[in-house]
């Protein structure tokens, strides 16, 4: 039973369909709404969206952010998931979860938003940062709850054959609770791709462009191809996400 | 104007947009937890029937809601009809994927002995399973609702009903005597509304737990 | 089914459960069970070369306990399970009282036949008095009969109703779990009862305690019971008669436990017997076989020094202490008693007692644990009938001995 966001299903069986299924989903989504697109007889509005450059452009746009929203997010939460688990450090968990989970609890939009006004800046960075804050809570306590979940008598086993606290940390728990962070990771990025969408709010770019123009220019066209494209990108990073599950836990654990 | 004197300037539209928030949320969740057990009802049964379900919930919230809501716009036009959709589909999956887990930890021997003493198919399922799988369904209809909350900020973008209408109110005043103010009132009520629904989840969650498996 | 009206109330002035023989069906007045009689009955699944069972034919007359024994996997539920048909036959036919279990719907079947199981499949979220109404309410009585019942069976399986009947089933032991999914089982008072290893689940001394309290229920009750059990020597202690089955369902041997101790009709059975099997004889004694030995009594809230003196008077070495009920709850000797205030707590408490429907067997292991080498019989609902102690067993066994030696010769080696 889960009681956190998460796109994952829980079983493997529906993960191993997944794995299966979504890239030819992705497939099916781009190469048909392209060739949809591309056989309409487009306006001068519509072809200066739609055409390959602008619509490489703006994938590698979102690509971007996505990934370096994750990246930010795994190099922040995953130490601070360490340190909030050294048991010098144990008292402070409570509070940044807390601060996290509100951070979750609030709407993206509102954080990408309000970052925007209060720097007065826009663009990548302006679309980046908010959305790192608001992805991190997955990762950190996936890393928290991963970390906690390994069994003491190990730790104690490590420490007891002479292993300092630090190579206890990388050669043990860490390990163990790879699976965990790798959960919260494909989390982070499925949200990354998502409210990076949004970054067009901010000027900040990627596929939101497409659909944001679309709708206020009315040109369903553009806002499909936006959307699906969106949505083919998604799945694609969520399987991503996922063959990294499947691919960096470790084996014996599998 | 500080976010203060604004609040209480305000405080009546804030009230209109904290409501209109509040009860699309809780409305579609309501929505979505009768389509979700429904569906995990149907399904639990069959392996097959669980992971395709499970698998099509699951890669629908993987779907950016900005984009939902751009592929609803063409067909449902704009406003609440949009939003009500994007939302019950986004608090599908915790709900089927928790109504499913819930039946199926059902007790196998408190299913036979269901059956055995002479319950209907149906009785079983409404006096015993559901009951059973109750804590589950609403751990799942908790976790839609934390996420709807922020959902619905973004649907004000198609005209939807709620707070976000603060948020982009904002954005489309940038520099405006109350941009920030709005923006803020906006995002900040979004999470106090969600905090507040959260709680009054364990509530609802004291209130109707069977006491003997609490 | 119509049999089943006949039952009911019955059971009370019979407490002290069958006279000498086995045979209740031949008792006739306590009698609410009805026949089954199973025709051919197989059950094939789609895929498989064998049927999980083949062609069984047998009669359960009305008001028997007959146990199916067989070694795991040989069909033995499968069999149980198509009477309630929670498994479909896929041929044959089954009747129950006469009325073919086919034109019935399964659910209006199963509500006139009880059912329990060794996981006891007690429904978590509702209290044990909900569990035990379950059955009566599904068959639209009315709420206060229901609770009366509720109360009653309750106190048949030996729960105090007001102390159990509003805790949840997780608040209970597995012996006490076992006893609420028996009232469950009774509460609409069906005439048939079905057990799928209800008593594997609990520890041997409680397995003890449940097969007791089972054999006074029926005792009283006259149901038609099915037993599947793995457990011999627990066919052997409950079955009027005992089917022992083979592969596929099929009926090795159907009988009473003594013919089947006696004379195993093949080496299939006596192996599932066992070694031993003159010996097992003894678990086909019970308590009230034997005479009861009588030792003083007091009630809880007598005076110390008067049942000293009563003991001392009588030369007795220990007497028992009874509580408003008549049900034994401390054993005091005369030197315990010396300067102690109150009957409550002198000595030490009765832990364990044995029913007159237990079998020697048990008493023997209760004398053979208990300091004073006596077993306290309690009969029904736990009041004081006598002791046993370990002269009159040692009596017993050197009168069966010789009654097995006279008979030797008859009797076929397996």
């Amino acid at each position: 039973m889960s009681t956190a966001f998460t796109t994952e299903s829980g079983s493997l069986r529906v993960e191993r369909l997944r794995l299966l299924i979504q890239p030819a989903a992705v497939l099916v989504l781009v190469v048909g709404v392209l060739a949809w697109v591309f056989s309409l007889d487009l306006d001068d509005i519509e072809q200066r969206s739609i055409n390959a450059r602008t619509i490489a452009l703006l994938t590698w746009e979102h690509v971007q952010i996505t990934f370096v929203v994750t990246a930010i997010v795994v190099v922040v939460a995953v130490p601070l998931g360490v340190v909030l688990t050294r048991r010098w450090a144990k008292p402070a968990a409570p509070a940044v979860l807390a601060v996290a989970n509100i951070g979750q609890a609030a709407p993206s939009v509102g954080l990408l938003v309000l970052f925007f006004l209060f720097t007065k800046q826009t663009g990548f960075w302006t679309a980046v940062l908010p959305t790192a804050f608001y992805a991190l809570l997955p990762v950190l306590r996936n890393t928290m709850v991963g970390l906690g979940q390994v069994d003491r008598s190990l730790v104690e086993a490590g420490r007891g054959i002479g292993m300092s606290a630090s190579s206890v940390l990388r050669r043990i728990e860490l390990p163990l609770a790879v699976p965990y962070i790798l959960a919260g990771l494909r989390t982070a990025l499925v949200l990354a791709v998502g409210v990076a969408t949004l970054a067009v709010l901010v000027n900040g770019g990627g596929l939101g462009v497409l659909i944001d123009t679309g709708y206020k220019l009315r040109r369903t066209p553009v806002l499909v191809v936006g959307a699906v494209l969106s949505v083919a990108l998604a799945l694609l990073v969520d399987w991503l996400g996922a063959m990294a599950e499947q691919l960096l836990g470790p084996r014996g654990l599998r | 104007m500080s976010f203060w004197e604004y609040v209480g300037s305000r405080w009546e539209q804030l009230l209109v947009d904290s409501y209109l928030h509040t009860s699309a949320v809780v409305q579609t969740t309501l929505v979505a937890t009768v389509i979700g057990v429904l569906v995990g009802v149907a399904v639990y049964r069959s392996p097959i029937g669980s992971t395709v379900a499970t698998a099509l919930t699951s890669a629908i919230l993987t779907i950016p809601s900005f984009a939902l809501l751009g592929l609803l716009i063409p067909v449902l036009g704009l406003g609440v009809r949009p939003t009500v959709t994007a939302l019950v589909l986004y608090a599908l999956l915790p709900i089927v994927r928790n109504t499913i887990v819930g039946l199926s930890t059902v007790d196998p021997s408190v299913r036979d002995a269901a059956r055995g003493i002479g319950m209907s198919r149906l009785g079983v399922l409404t006096r015993v399973e559901l009951r059973l799988a109750w804590p589950a369904v609403l751990a799942g209809m908790r976790v839609s609702t934390q996420m709807l909350m922020g959902i619905a900020a973004i649907a004000a973008y198609a005209k939807g009903p709620g707070l976000g209408n603060l948020i982009f109110s904002g954005l489309q005043r940038v520099g405006g005597a109350n941009a920030i103010n709005a923006a803020v009132a906006g995002t900040l009520g979004v999470v106090l509304l969600a905090l507040l629904l959260d709680a009054a989840y364990v509530l609802l969650g004291r209130l109707t737990m069977p006491r003997g498996i609490r | 089914m119509s049999q089943n009206e006949v039952h009911s109330g019955t059971g009370v002035g019979r407490r002290e459960g069958r006279p000498d023989d086995r045979d209740v069906a031949s008792g006739g007045s306590a009698v609410s069970g009805v026949e089954i009689r199973l025709e051919e009955v197989s059950k094939r699944y789609p895929g498989q070369a064998l049927p999980a069972v083949e062609s069984v034919t047998m009669t359960i007359p009305a008001g028997n306990t007959v146990a199916l024994v067989g070694p795991s996997g040989c069909g033995k539920t499968t069999t149980m399970k198509m009477i309630n048909r929670l498994i479909e036959p896929s041929s044959g036919r089954i009747t129950i009282g006469g009325e073919d279990a086919h034109s019935l719907h399964p659910d209006q079947l199963r509500r006139r036949i009880g059912y329990a199981i060794q996981q006891v499949g007690l429904f978590p979220h509702m209290t044990v008095g909900e569990n035990v109404g379950v059955v009566p309410g599904l068959i639209g009585w009315r709420s206060g009969r229901v609770a009366d019942r509720v109360d009653e069976m309750l106190d048949l399986v030996g729960l105090d109703p007001a102390e159990y009947r509003d805790r949840f089933p997780r608040q209970l032991s597995g012996g006490q779990q076992q006893r609420v999914g028996v009232a469950r089982a009774l509460a609409a008072d069906p005439p048939v009862l079905l057990m799928d290893e209800p008593f594997g689940a609990v520890d041997p001394i409680t397995r003890g305690n449940l097969q007791d309290e089972l054999l006074r229920l029926q005792a009283e009750l006259g149901k038609t019971i099915v037993f599947v059990t793995h457990d011999f020597d627990e066919a052997v202690k409950l079955g009027d008669r005992i089917a022992v089955l083979g592969p596929r369902s099929t009926i090795l041997q159907y009988d009473t436990p003594e013919a089947i101790l006696a004379n195993p009709a093949d080496d299939t059975v006596a192996g599932f017997v066992g070694a031993g099997a003159k010996l097992k004889q003894l678990a086909l004694l019970r308590v009230r076989d034997v005479e009861l030995g009588e030792v003083p009594t007091a009630r809880v809230d007598e005076a110390p020094e008067d049942f000293r003196r009563r003991l001392t008077d009588g030369r007795s070495q220990f007497g028992l202490v009874l509580d408003a009920r008549r049900r034994p709850v401390r054993l005091v000797s005369a030197v315990e008693l010396r300067g102690v205030t109150s009957l409550r707590n002198a000595g030490r408490p009765v832990v364990d007692t044995v029913s007159p429907a237990s079998t020697l067997h048990d008493a023997l292991e209760a004398i053979l644990t208990d300091d004073e080498g006596v077993a306290v019989v309690a009969k029904s609902r736990g009041e004081y009938a006598g002791v046993v102690g370990i002269d009159t067993v040692m009596a017993t066994i050197r009168a069966l001995r010789a009654e097995h030696e006279g008979s030797a010769d008859e009797e076929t080696p397996s």
